[in-house]
């Protein structure tokens, strides 16, 4: 880029040893206050108007013609002298990359100078506020008033209205102005003599108070002197190596010191008590109130003319060798580093954050930030550049000329349109301090926000993550640009003007489908991690739904997780999508989130009957029952019962068994799920087992009906196999252990049940229930000679018990195996074993009669001495028992003889303890601490607790 | 944009690598580079202060603006190319006098950069010798014949002449050859560093890095940072910033004449 100006207005230079002029606008506000409490690192403001938003301050808006070249104040006139002072450059690389920070304008022209003479040439300029002044050769200072004017384009004009011209007597050139406008006052530099002239009238002041001898002038714009009506003025002397400074006031002048310097000083600026001064051969600071100096760096005057020129608080810029822009503090420290002129600089200037250098043929703009050269503007036989509160102005010997600096945000996004990212940042960032906190932050975000589209199309998305989420970017800026993404019922509509030139990723990627897809994992990744921070408040559902489309379309995994976490996508949007994308496993969680239940379970039941295709899950029937078993919804359990059943019994019944028990509403009637597991047996059969094992109800028809389901079981499996089996099923052992433990069944229904099918242990038992032990007993030692289960039966069957209850039992099993009989030998084993076995429950002395002669001790001993030590055992014991009972009494009787000894004598002044009347009567309780009362009294402090515990009565 | 707390700034001839050791060291790249005009500064953030690290030009014709630039430093770091003796010399010559400016307890670095080149022609030369002995000089490729490399032991010579030079002129510390000694001995420097006056031994202040592969480039930053935060410290501790006012501020005057002539 490649800024082509042409000044039309121009004329060729017709003398070229014109007198001297200068140009000087009027700004100077006052000798206090400029730019106090700026921060010293940062240099100056920027000035008003950069941001370009108030159009009062700014009428400069000359952002669209960008390219265009200077407008022109005579347009229609354009002379064929023209481009004098503007060449067509050449091209430098820094232009490659320039921005374009400022346009020129013209504000005066060479014909409101001349007017009729040949000829004139500025020496000069001083702009303060409205009033631009020049200052010529030929010691006539012009005073304008300068309007400037936005144009319908959006470019700016200047206007300069000339009020009044003055010759001021001399010969000699009109070498500077500066302007005071607290005193009202412009001094005027010309033969070396510094006059005080008014501000309107251009007349000398009538007390003809000036500065004689002064070579060139500065204004302290951080004076020390605390009075507002007067101006600190520091003088390079025409004596030798001679500094001065004055205090001008309105109307008289008064020098307050003279400092001499170690070479002669060619130019000097001030800032509070330091002077920077450009000697022949270098660069010093000097402080004038305490004489110290400071060496920066050493220069040549020979070969360039010095630049010295303060650029904010105690910070100058000054240049340096090999054309470099040197910035140093009055410390004597650079702070920033150095911007690269050419070698043959004449001037510069400063609107923040830029630096701007004239040299013969190119006015050079540099960033302060970066120090990069951002703008080259053609421009020849400049002579002055300067700063005056941030208007910025140039001139030849013809005409003078504003540089107008383009609204910061404008600067910023033509950096950005050009993708220049960092600086754009960079740029931004600078203006931080200098604009109001809110409205820099709003500016910024929206930099910021822009700036992550840009890394975002590079595909850098580690960075553009950080700039969205710096720029706190509203996320559905970024899901608009992927097509479909946003629901339908979204409110959103992308900021204007735009953050980015995308129409959607499509645009984007140019249909490159890795880049896409590369697009769209960086989305889900960014979504995923902002939807539960507070960037996703207010859009929760935008970005849900996306998220959703998004995982849908790439067949990802946290599709599921997404669903059934907590979430926000819409419904109607998701649901068309997972449809689309056969995501029917999907689609049931979101109908289940959004509490259509019936609507999931049919699409997971149409999946499952193969209607529609989905395989995300493989165990999509379990899962269902699963979902069946926890729903609450009833009705919707019944609808989908059969559909279980049918498929698996065993499964199926788990939305009935497996419910959780906790909640009340949940559970279901009993009564209706056993009439609707009628057809299904396997699955009644779990159920009634829910019923009667697992939740223990005690309802006698779950348990007839379950031991009958068994009893039926064993039945057909009976009939199946050979009958004769040894080992008893599965099927028979809960039975077997219903029987048993279960108290409510129909005994005798069973037993009717059970005659002749051969099931002697479940007769067995069913006799033991009706408490038959004779009947049972035989069953089992003599059907089946099972005599450990009849040794069983008798522990079961006493279980909870006394003991002659047991006792009796034993009696009768040892009475059966006694009996004379074919089997009596087989038998007689089983009776020692029981005998041996059990001697505490049986009692010996009824025993020993019963037990043939013929039996050795030998073969009894485990039970005789079990016999005979309990025995013993109970006389020992019953004899301790005896004994301490004794001594028990004896204790009683001491006690009693003891309480007999005293004597109790009773008459009438003794009175009741307790009620404090006397007795009457002899009857008398006395307590055992010597204490008489009433018998009545005794009984009533009985009941009243807070007594002391009763003793003995006598 | 803040403040920087403390500075360092590296001084060498031309084309030593200065540039290049920053870069590798600020944004962990070698690019080509371009000669330094005038001077360039980053800014690194190192625990909680703002360290300002300043690259300066090497050119003679930037020189004069070597002691504004040291004006104030924390520390300097003394560069030179391993392969280039001469630039060994300057430091000594003309870069030495630059530092008269930094602060009076500045630290010093001396870094020989570009060893990878010592490297390759170190094995270069075994190759050689391998070979074929004796045609040292011949049809080896055409590669021009290298000057002999700098030692390292060159380079701690220089540091203790820095150093004896530093104490001779400040006159309150005692003799080099006893702190370096003493010094030597010590392990943790910078806590040494931050209560007692103490300097680093030399051969941990010699450094000898690559800036083309990164060898040892973060090791001479970040050993000189955490060595500068003391620094920091001490400067916060004896008041306000000398950058302020320098009226109050001692700075001996300048000698001109070279460090050890
Ligand atoms: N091989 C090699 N070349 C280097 C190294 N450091 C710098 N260079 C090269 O030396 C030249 C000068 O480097 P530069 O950083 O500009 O030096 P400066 O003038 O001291 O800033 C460049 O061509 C670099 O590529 C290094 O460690 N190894
Ligand atoms: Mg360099």
């Amino acid at each position: 880029m490649w800024d082509i100006l042409k000044l039309a207005s121009l004329r060729e230079s017709q003398e070229p040893g014109g007198e001297l002029c200068a140009v000087n606008i009027c700004g100077r506000c006052g000798p206090h206050g400029r730019q106090t409490g700026m921060e010293p690192w940062l240099g100056p403001c920027y000035p008003a108007g950069w941001l370009g938003t108030q159009p009062a301050v700014s009428p400069w808006r000359a952002w669209r013609d960008a390219a265009v070249s200077l407008p022109l104040a005579g347009a229609g006139r354009a002379s064929p002298k023209s481009g004098s002072g503007w060449r067509e450059g050449r091209r430098s690389p820094a232009d490659m990359m320039s921005t374009k920070a400022f346009t020129l304008v013209s504000a005066v022209e060479w014909e409101l100078l001349a007017g009729d003479k040949e000829r004139v040439h500025i020496e000069c300029v001083e702009c303060c506020g409205k009033n631009l002044y020049v200052g010529t050769g030929d010691c006539v200072v012009y005073h304008f008033l300068l309007e400037e004017r936005a144009l319908p384009t959006g470019t700016a004009t200047f206007s300069a209205t000339k009020q009044l011209h003055r010759h001021l007597g001399f010969r000699k050139p009109v070498n500077e102005l500066r302007a005071a406008s607290a005193l009202n006052r412009l001094l005027v530099l010309c033969d070396n003599s510094i006059t005080l002239v008014n501000m309107m009238s251009l007349e000398p002041v009538p007390s003809g108070a000036r500065i004689k001898g002064a070579a060139a002038l500065a204004l302290n714009e951080n004076p020390v002197n605390g009075d507002p009506f007067c101006v600190e003025v520091c003088i390079i002397s025409v004596k030798r190596r001679t500094i001065q400074l004055f205090l001008v006031y309105e109307d008289r002048v008064q020098i307050v010191r003279e400092v001499s310097t170690p070479e002669q000083p060619l130019a000097v600026a001030v800032d509070g008590h330091f002077l920077c001064l450009a000697l022949t051969t270098q660069y010093i600071i000097l402080n004038y109130n305490t004489g110290f100096s400071q060496d920066l760096f050493p220069y040549c005057s020979e070969e360039k003319r010095p630049i010295v020129k303060r650029i904010g608080r105690q910070e100058f810029l000054l240049a340096g060798p090999g054309g470099l822009g040197m910035f140093a503090t009055v410390a004597g420290i650079s702070q920033r580093a150095p911007v690269h002129w050419s070698e043959n600089v004449i001037g510069a200037a400063i609107c923040f954050p830029y630096v701007i250098a004239l040299d013969d043929e190119f006015i050079t703009v540099h960033s302060m930030l970066d120090q990069q050269q951002k703008q080259t503007l053609p421009f020849k036989e400049g002579h002055i550049l300067q700063d005056f509160e941030g208007r910025v102005i140039v001139a030849t010997s013809k005409g003078v000329y504003i540089l107008v600096p383009l609204p910061l945000e404008k600067q910023i996004q033509d950096l950005l349109a050009s993708h220049r990212v960092e600086e754009a940042l960079v740029l931004a960032k600078g203006a931080r301090r200098n604009i109001p906190k809110e409205k820099f932050q709003v500016m910024y975000r929206r930099i910021l926000q822009q700036a992550g589209f840009i890394q975002f199309a590079q595909l850098q998305f580690l960075e553009a993550k950080e700039l969205f989420r710096s720029g706190q970017l509203d996320v559905r800026e970024l899901i608009s640009l992927y097509p479909f993404l946003l629901p339908t019922s979204s409110s959103f509509t992308r900021s204007h003007p735009p953050l980015h030139e995308y129409a959607d990723l499509n645009q984007l990627t140019q249909g490159d489908q890795e880049k896409m897809a590369k697009c769209k994992r960086f989305l889900m990744s960014y979504l995923n991690e902002v939807r539960s921070t507070e960037v996703a408040n207010g859009y929760k559902e935008d970005i849900d739904t996306a998220l959703l489309k998004l995982y849908a379309e790439a067949d990802h995994d946290s599709l599921l997780d997404l669903l059934v976490t907590e979430n926000s996508c819409l419904l109607t949007d998701s649901a068309a999508w997972l449809e689309k994308h056969n995501k029917y496993f999907a689609l049931g969680l979101l109908y289940h989130y959004n509490n259509q239940d019936a609507a999931a379970v049919q699409l997971w039941v149409n999946i499952v009957n193969g209607d529609i295709h989905d395989s995300t899950r493989s165990d999509l029937y379990e899962y269902v029952v699963d979902f069946l078993t926890y729903s609450l919804d009833q009705e919707l359990v019944w609808k989908y019962a059969d559909w279980v059943l049918q498929k698996s019994e065993e499964v199926g019944v788990q939305v009935f068994t497996k419910r959780p028990l906790d909640k009340q509403q949940n559970s279901f009637n009993p009564d209706s799920v056993i009439t609707c597991l009628k057809k299904y047996s396997k699955a009644l059969v779990k159920y009634l087992e829910h019923l009667v094992i697992d939740r223990r109800l005690q309802k006698e028809e779950y348990h007839t009906q379950l031991a009958l389901l068994y009893l039926d079981e064993v039945l057909r499996q009976r009939s199946g196999a050979d009958s004769g089996a040894a080992e008893a099923t599965e099927a028979q052992l809960k039975l077997r252990h219903l029987l048993q433990e279960s108290d409510l069944y129909r005994v005798h229904l069973l037993i009717d049940r059970i005659r002749g099918a051969g099931l002697p242990m479940e007769s067995a038992i069913l006799h033991g229930k009706l408490e038959e032990h004779e009947e049972a007993l035989r069953i089992l030692v003599h059907e089946l000679r099972d005599f450990p289960a009849a040794e069983d039966y008798c522990l079961w069957r006493s279980e909870g018990r006394d003991p002659p209850y047991r006792q009796r039992l034993f009696h009768t099993l040892l009475a059966m195996y006694l009996q004379p009989g074919p089997a009596a030998p087989e038998l007689t084993v089983a009776a020692t074993d029981l005998l041996n076995h059990h001697a505490a429950d049986f009692d010996a002395a009824r025993v020993l009669p019963l037990l043939p002669g013929s039996w050795s001790v030998q073969l009894l001993h485990p039970f005789l001495t079990g016999a005979v030590r309990s025995s013993v055992h109970a006389r020992r014991t019953t004899q301790v028992a005896l004994g301490l009972a004794k001594s028990e009494n004896l204790i009683y009787k001491y006690d009693k003889m003891k309480l007999k000894g005293s004597s109790v004598q009773l008459s009438d002044k003794k009175v009741c303890q307790m009620c404090q009347n006397p007795f009457c009567e002899p009857v008398f309780v006395r307590y055992p601490n010597g204490g008489l009362v009433h018998t009545h009294c005794a009984t009533s402090r009985h009941t009243n607790p807070s007594s002391p515990g009763p003793g003995a009565r006598t | 944009m803040r403040k920087p707390d403390g500075k360092i700034v590296l001084l060498g001839d031309m084309n030593v690598g200065k540039t290049s050791l920053l870069q590798r060291y600020m944004e962990r790249r070698f690019p080509d580079t371009v000669s330094t005009v005038g001077g360039a500064f980053y800014l690194k953030q190192w625990r909680s202060y703002n360290i300002s690290i300043w690259d300066t030009a090497g050119r003679e014709q930037f020189h004069g603006l070597g002691s504004m630039y040291c004006r104030g430093a924390a520390a300097v770091i003394l560069t030179y190319d391993v392969n280039h003796p001469q630039s060994l010399v300057e430091l000594e010559d003309r870069f030495l006098g630059l530092t008269d400016t930094a602060n009076t307890d500045c630290l010093f670095a001396i870094v020989g950069n570009k060893v990878d080149l010592v490297e390759d022609r170190a094995a270069e030369a075994r190759e050689k010798e391998g070979h074929g002995p004796g045609t040292a000089g011949g049809g080896g490729g055409g590669s021009p014949q290298v000057p002999r490399q700098v030692r390292p032991e060159d380079a701690v010579a220089l540091y203790k002449k820095i150093l004896k030079y530093k104490m001779l002129d400040e006159k309150e510390v005692p003799a080099a050859e006893q702190m370096c000694f003493e010094t030597s001995a010590k392990t943790g420097y910078n806590v040494d560093l931050l209560f007692e006056k103490e300097v680093p031994a030399a051969e941990q202040m010699c450094f000898e890095t690559s800036a083309k592969t990164g060898y040892n480039v973060d090791l001479l930053f970040e050993t000189l940072f955490d060595m500068v935060v003391p620094v920091i410290l001490r400067q916060r501790a004896q008041g306000p910033p000398q950058t302020v006012d320098i009226s109050s501020c001692k700075t001996p005057r300048r000698t001109r004449s070279g460090c050890c002539a």
